[in-house]
């Protein structure tokens, strides 16, 4: 904490210890956003890449963007994948430009160097000159030039990759019990892709990590849940958050259309409405226990939602402090009947840009951006459910917004 | 297949001044009646080019019925929180071609939005797949998929298409 950093120097230090404030410079600063990509997005944390089954046979691959650095992920052989930057080591081209595909090899079209799907260099042209002319000097080995290759843990399903040596192994770095709420859904059952939506928002990315780890605002923003008992503030819910603080799960259980108390401190509730075509409110109980909501942010780069049917993982693409893409990748089980299929599918449009709930966390997010922008020295406040860090049995609090800043605070040592 | 443009000019007016009648509601926010185009059985999709090119059915918005489309307004009108703005519309040439189950036509569309004190951006870019029937005398939609080629939406997508 004591450290001098480009953010003290900017008068960018948190003053207060209460956790119950954040500075809205967290949002807005040049200097804190780049330290934010050293240290979380290059540091010792696991990041989201892919579903395994994106990428089914030896030489499929698909392209993404962890942080900053855009990379290849590629099944390199029947039981292995590997995650390599997209960037040349000759001339530092980002060569591959296609969403996803098949390949042999991994070919820059500039000069044609060549690498093997594990990012070894494998073929340099005029590597011995012309005609004994030019070439690479004879010191040169390809050994040393491969594609920078990423550590990759495949989870259930699950592509995980990480920049750094430190990062311990993935189970560990969920802690057991995030571990328990990670296999509630990814149980090792085999994963099939249903479709995607992309939307770039123009927020800071931990914006969406709060929106998720924050119930109290579900309960109010979000008039089509309420209206029709989708996810309220009175119902059997839990937040929970991991031993560093990091990670956290929402977890709540579907009620009925109902006017309480609850709904009285709800403006514009809309007790009488009704659907015309219900059917997407067609919910089937799938997994063990009673709830019906597991919302969990792992941090710091993605959302892996199951809300009633619908499955998702939301993957986060930083752009500057002021924006970040949205990648949801829409999946069901494998061996789903049609019928599930088609109702996960018609689920899908409470979510995503168009979202009758996701829509409104895009727009009110920016509309927080807005807010802090031209203010950088104001603080927000995080204390409902008081200053404490700690998992709760109840929706009315922002403790894992708290939990998430005591982590971010100690990795940015600010 | 018959190539109803060489054909069947009167027809070919009345698909168009359809059109021009679904884009006037669509851009000056009569979504009440926007509904009524559709039959009560139908289906209505925008959906990313690459969920569309995989077979994915996937959509960024979906109705599998006329009721569902109302259902679409009443969250627009009574549940939804976004930012005020304006859509208008850009259709492109239309081809039309008559098939065994309808008219089925092809056209681009650009949707341009604004928001306030905001430089006006395209929200979509995207080529409409529709099949129309005649029904009593009135055209209907029976399918209109909206295929977008600009998959990073600029946040929301909130009207439709």
């Amino acid at each position: 904490m004591a450290e001098t950093s480009a953010c003290a120097r900017n008068g960018r230090v948190w003053e207060t210890g209460d956790a119950g404030k954040v500075p809205y410079w967290v949002y807005t600063d040049q200097d804190v956003y780049q330290r934010e990509l050293q240290r979380i997005w290059y540091g010792p944390h696991w990041l989201y890449c892919a579903l395994e089954c994106e990428i089914p046979n030896v030489g499929d691959f698909k392209t993404t963007t962890l942080g900053e650095r855009p990379v290849i992920v590629v099944r390199s052989a029947e039981d292995e994948i590997s995650v390599v930057e997209n960037r040349c080591a000759h001339r530092g081209v980002k060569f591959c430009q296609a969403r996803q595909g098949h390949t042999k090899d991994l070919l820059c079209p500039y000069h044609q160097w060549a690498y093997d799907l594990k990012g070894n260099l494998v073929g340099v042209p005029f590597r011995r000159g012309v005609k004994r002319q030019g070439g690479m000097p004879r010191d040169f080995d390809p050994g040393n030039h491969g594609l920078n290759r990423l550590r990759v843990e495949v989870v259930n399903g699950v592509v995980w990759a990480t920049f750094s040596d430190e990062t311990p192994p993935f189970r560990a770095y969920l802690g057991e019990k995030f571990w328990a709420h990670y296999t509630r859904v990814y149980d090792g059952r085999k994963l099939e892709v249903l479709g995607y939506n992309r939307q770039h928002i123009p927020a800071n990315w931990k914006l969406m990590m709060e929106n998720i780890k924050d119930p109290y605002h579900a309960g109010l923003l979000h008039v089509f849940f309420v209206t029709f008992g989708l996810f309220r503030a009175d119902q059997k819910s839990a937040v929970d958050i991991d031993e560093t603080g990091r990670h956290g799960i929402l977890i709540s259980r579907k009620g009925e259309q109902e006017v309480n108390d609850v709904t009285a401190d709800l403006r514009n509730f809309q007790g009488d409405l009704k659907l015309a075509d219900p059917r997407i409110l067609d919910v089937v109980k799938e997994f063990p226990g009673e709830d019906t909501v597991g919302m969990i942010t792992v941090f710091p780069s993605v959302i892996l939602q199951q809300q009633v049917n619908s499955l998702t993982s939301r993957q986060i693409v930083p752009k500057g402090p002021a924006g970040f893409d949205f990648h949801w990748t829409h999946w069901c089980y494998a061996d789903d009947t049609p019928e599930m299929k088609l109702r996960r599918t018609r689920q899908a449009n409470l979510f995503g840009p168009a979202g009758f709930v996701s829509a409104d966390d895009g727009e009110i997010i920016e509309m927080s951006q807005q807010g802090f922008s031209p203010s950088d020295m104001e603080e927000a406040l995080v204390m409902m459910g008081g200053r404490e860090i700690a998992p709760t049995d109840y929706m009315v609090t922002e403790t894992a917004i708290r939990s998430m800043y005591r982590y971010w605070r100690e990795v940015m040592g600010l | 297949m018959i190539r109803t443009a060489e054909t069947d000019t009167a027809l070919r007016g009345r698909v168009r001044d359809l059109y021009d009648a679904y884009y006037d509601t669509l851009d000056d926010v009569r979504l009440a009646d926007w509904p009524d185009f559709f039959l009560p059985d139908c289906l209505y999709r925008v959906i990313p080019r690459e969920n569309f090119e995989r077979g994915y059915t996937l959509s960024t918005m979906q109705a599998e019925s006329r009721g569902m489309l109302q259902d679409r307004v009443t969250g627009l009108t009574t549940t939804q929180m976004y930012a005020p703005r304006y859509y208008r519309r850009f259709p492109g040439p239309l081809r039309i071609s008559a098939t065994a189950d309808g008219i089925r036509t092809r056209h681009n569309l650009l949707i341009v939005q604004t928001l306030i004190d905001r430089q006006s951006e395209i929200v979509l870019s995207a080529v409409c797949h529709d099949r129309i029937v005649d029904q009593d005398g009135r055209l209907y939609f029976a399918e209109r998929i909206v295929v977008i080629d600009s998959e990073m939406i600029p946040n929301s997508l909130i009207y439709p298409a």
